[in-house]
């Protein structure tokens, strides 16, 4: 990982300038919508295949079930080793990567026993799985950096700050010995607790304890003034790695398997007669689904990385029939829906609305008495401003948005209308029954319409030159006559 | 009265025997795992067991509606309603619950709308729900605790769920809401009942379907917001279908499964509740997953008939009996192919085909005279001959019956080539058959 983020710098820098950099990373919202632009761009790359093969709620299992994974891990470590893993440690991925196949695993064969339908067995498998891990963490791990809230909401606002430092020029560790000069030394009582004296006590004995005796890395020797030259250091937060490399790996898998899970996701089927192992795929797919929800649990949580499975690519399948610009499109919602998330978390909607506005307007139309500050979490801020431009897309969307489709039915409707008319006329026209039906003032009963919609019809036809009404009568101009047989030949050639 | 089933009787057998097994579960508890039973703990057991009862019975329906993770969307989907409810009207139990149930129901209309107006499936629709509700209830609640006063401490225990907690009142509330909803189960049983397994015959006959639809969801969304207190938003999916489907492999009929149901939820709600008393470090929405998941494993396992114990007894029976008509097809079916039903077959290709089941076949037809061993190869006798006929036979009478049963009219029976067809069906039945055989339709 460290090797890694050198490579990263070294090559930012060919473009910026230390102090830039440290500027840049250093704001909080820069480094969350990265962070969050990360996870957003691998779990649509993801999703969009799970939603496509009918499997978004697998992620949501997943998701949850990787804490299972996350307690084994940590609890292995603590008592083979003797400490714990950070989440960015192999064994914690491992880990997470074997409860996501569990998960699978544990659904098939409930599944396969043919007496458990898919849903339900899905629904048996990660309750059982998250309840396990929470018992876990109630019974065993009481004091492991795992508190409930971060499971749940993540921590990608203070992403910055945990950072690792990289230097780059003047470089210098410190060693303090004992020997130093620069040694502190302060007087320790050996034996006061155990005899339960005070160190002004008879019968006290001291050592002499060096203070500050360690090895200081440069930013640790600069802090401690232990440097005359200022080291040019970068802090690089990381979970912009732990991301990367999910999103590289992700990225790659989705690259070199394009044509395997384009064909299984659309025909199965023929995916297995051509020897393409479809399983196989499938559980690759699965453990990609928890190597990024596992990376993601540290920023966002295990429940709200879901949103960055299911929406983007949601919101993209209504805009496009391509696969290739639904990969793009979901990727693009997550990356706005991340950095706008972060301005709705300190209180400003699409810089169109600031909430703490909203709020005393509330306040003020309905006599609440809500708090006047706005100040949230930032992570599901991101998911519900993902959800919103999911709602534009539902709604305007061109193909299969909400208006559009109003729209068409409409004109739909309206064309039928007309055809209607227009059939009525061309039906009975120059026969005996003419006199009958044919008469503008009852014409609507004949259709069964009111008058107003029949004579509303009729002046429409009319403007268009279709037909001609004439002393209450109303005929198919020749323009109408092709119109109605144009109708017709479609009619037939539908067949 | 009428008279019962043995299906039936079974079923009556299992309710009784859980029922013992739970009464006697509370000494034993008392005795070898030294529970106390305290003001806390019966609170918590009796609710846990009530609402046991109520999801059990409900989650049946979304069991059988395939709609098994509505459950796991609907309860994400509660928490922005009890953020709402906080902040406009305190910390009061029953509203918070309302808030719930509503922002719950807001999401159900949400799943619908969008499955029918776009090409999303339901599966998505319900993670979407999930996320963005609960995204917005996280939000609401970050928003809360950044407010000053202490009284929001403890609201975001709904997502965990903290039994605990859990009072006196709770568990009356729940004892009555959850009897209302079962009543209205009651009240609209055949017509649950219906749009459950023919939702379009009951469209065809007049039946309100997208109604009732929305008041089964009704029912789940309150049986879930019962929950939320004891379970918590993730694990409350787990205690409203495993009940139902442990309940599901123990019988066809949908008021024994109802029952059934109910007495797993509650015998599950009860001693998880019990066991998790065991050491204060349990918590007890997990425990009551883990007991009903347990509960699960017990009826797939040994469900008569259905269970994986059952399948696996008959599948060994069948292969027995039918290892000797399967080794005999292979035998004459790869001697004819190689020249006369006399032709020498090779055991590795015999053991290759059949596996274990060749071995025993070949030793039951050496038993029966039909074959014998020479060499390394099996040759069939002219007993073994005429046997293999008679299965050639059998089997193009069962193809004349399935392409023919129809024009013949011929009664039903189960499929199954391996069986004499003269068994089962009537003798003038067969002789049509063996006519249109010898007629030459093939």
């Amino acid at each position: 990982m460290f090797g890694l983020e050198q490579l990263i710098i070294q090559f930012l820098l060919n473009f910026v300038s230390v102090d830039a950099l440290n500027a840049f990373l250093r704001n909080p919202q820069h480094t969350a919508t990265i962070v969050g632009g990360l996870i957003a761009v691998s779990g649509a790359l993801l999703g969009s295949f799970l939603l496509l093969r009918g499997m978004a709620l697998t992620s949501d299992a997943i998701s949850h079930t990787v804490l299972l994974g996350i307690v084994v891990a940590f609890m292995v470590m603590a008592s083979l080793f003797g400490r714990e893993p950070d989440l960015s440690s192999v064994w914690l991925i491992v880990g997470a990567a074997g409860a996501g196949v569990a998960t699978v695993i544990l659904t098939e064969a409930l599944y396969r026993s043919g007496l458990v339908k898919q849903d339900a067995a899905l629904g048996l498998a990660f309750p059982l799985l998250f309840a396990l891990a929470v018992i876990l963490v109630a019974r065993y791990v009481d004091d492991v950096h795992l508190d409930e809230d971060a499971v749940m909401v993540g921590e990608i606002g203070v992403a910055w700050a945990d950072t690792n430092s990289h230097c780059l020029n003047n470089c210098e560790t410190v060693t303090i010995t004992p020997t130093d000069p620069r040694a502190e030394f302060s007087r320790q009582c050996t034996n006061c607790r155990n005899l339960g004296i005070s160190p002004r006590d008879e019968g006290a004995e001291f050592v002499e304890v060096c203070r500050n005796c360690e090895v200081y890395s440069p930013a640790q020797a600069w802090q401690a003034g232990l440097l005359r030259q200022p080291p040019s250091l970068v802090f690089w937060p990381r979970s912009i790695t732990v991301m990367a490399v999910m999103t590289l790996l992700t990225s790659l898998f989705v690259l070199l398997f394009y044509k395997e899970l384009k064909l299984s996701t659309f025909d199965a089927g023929l995916a297995a007669a051509l020897g393409f192992r479809p399983t196989l795929l499938n559980y690759g797919l699965m453990v990609m689904v928890s190597l990024v929800a596992v990376g993601a649990f540290d920023a966002v949580g295990s429940i709200l990385v879901i949103a960055f499975f299911i929406i983007p690519p949601a919101a993209a399948y209504l805009l496009t029939d391509r696969l290739p610009r639904m990969l793009l499109y979901s990727a693009l919602i997550g990356v706005a829906g991340t950095y706008f998330g972060y301005d709705l978390a300190r209180g400003s909607f699409l810089g169109l609305v600031q909430m703490n506005d909203l709020l005393a307007a509330l306040n003020a139309l309905f006599g609440l008495n809500l708090p006047a500050n706005w100040d949230s979490s930032i992570s599901a801020s991101m998911v519900l401003m993902i959800f919103f431009f999911f709602l534009l897309a539902w709604i305007f969307s061109p193909q299969y948005g909400l208006v559009s489709t109003l729209l068409r039915r409409r004109r739909q409707t309206h064309q039928f209308e007309q055809q209607v008319v227009l059939g009525h006329i061309f039906h009975h026209q120059d026969r005996a029954a003419e006199s009958d039906e044919l008469v503008v003032s009852t014409l609507h009963q004949h259709l069964r319409w009111s008058p107003e919609k029949t004579r509303r019809l009729l002046d429409q036809l009319q403007a268009r030159r279709w037909v001609v009404i004439a002393a209450d009568r109303v005929a198919l101009t020749p323009q109408g006559q092709d119109r109605v047989r144009a109708f017709r030949r479609t009619q037939l050639a539908r067949g | 009265m009428r008279a019962l089933s043995p299906e039936d009787r079974r079923v009556w057998l299992l309710i009784a025997g859980i029922t013992v097994i739970a009464v006697l579960f509370i000494p034993f508890s008392q005795m070898v795992l030294g529970v106390r039973y305290d003001y806390t703990l019966r609170t918590v057991a009796l609710g846990g067991a009530l609402l046991g009862v109520v999801s059990g019975v409900l989650g049946c329906f979304a069991v059988l509606r395939r709609q098994s993770l509505l459950g796991d969307a609907l309860s994400h989907a509660a928490l922005p309603g009890v953020a709402i409810a906080f902040l406009l009207a305190g910390r009061e139990l029953g509203i918070l619950l309302i808030g719930a149930g509503l922002a719950s129901w807001v999401g159900v209309h949400f799943i619908q709308s969008l499955t029918q107006t776009t090409r999303i499936k339901q599966d998505a629709a319900m993670g979407i729900v999930l996320a963005a509700w609960f995204a917005a209830g996280i939000a609401l609640l970050a928003y809360i605790q950044g407010r000053s006063d202490a009284s929001q401490a403890g609201l975001d225990t709904f997502i965990f769920g903290q039994a605990a907690a859990i009072v006196e009142s709770d568990v009356r509330l729940i004892a009555i809401v959850g009897l209302l909803a079962l009543m209205m189960l009651g009240l609209f049983w055949k017509e649950f009942k219906l749009i459950t397994f023919d939702a379009e015959f009951a469209g065809a006959n007049g039946f309100r379907v997208s109604v009732l639809n929305m008041a089964l969801s009704t029912l789940i969304v309150v049986a879930i917001v019962l929950g939320l207190q004891l379970a918590g938003v993730i694990l409350m999916v787990g205690m409203l279908i495993a009940p139902g489907i442990a309940a599901r492999q123990w019988t066809n009929k949908l008021d024994q499964m109802i029952m059934l149901a109910a007495v797993f939820g509650a015998f599950a709600g009860g001693t998880g509740a019990i066991i998790s008393a065991v050491d204060a470090n349990i918590p007890t929405g997990p425990l009551i997953i883990v007991v009903a998941f347990g509960l699960v494993l017990v009826s797939i396992t040994f469900a008569p008939g259905r269970g994986l114990l059952w399948q696996w007894l008959r599948q060994r029976r069948d292969r027995k009996r039918f290892a000797a008509q399967t080794a005999r097809r292979d035998l004459y079916r790869y001697a004819t192919n190689h020249g006369s039903p006399t032709t020498p077959v090779p055991t590795t290709f015999l053991e290759g085909v059949g596996g274990a089941a060749a071995r025993l076949g070949l030793q039951q037809l050496q038993h029966l005279d039909q074959a014998k061993m020479q060499g390394s190869a099996w040759v069939l006798t002219p007993a073994g001959i005429e046997a293999a006929h008679r299965d050639e036979h059998n089997r193009h009478l069962w193809h004349m019956y399935r392409q023919y049963n129809d024009e013949l009219d011929l009664p039903l029976v189960p499929e199954n080539q391996q069986v004499d067809i003269r068994q089962l069906l009537p003798k003038d039945a067969v002789a049509r058959l063996e006519q249109k055989l010898a007629g030459g339709d093939r």
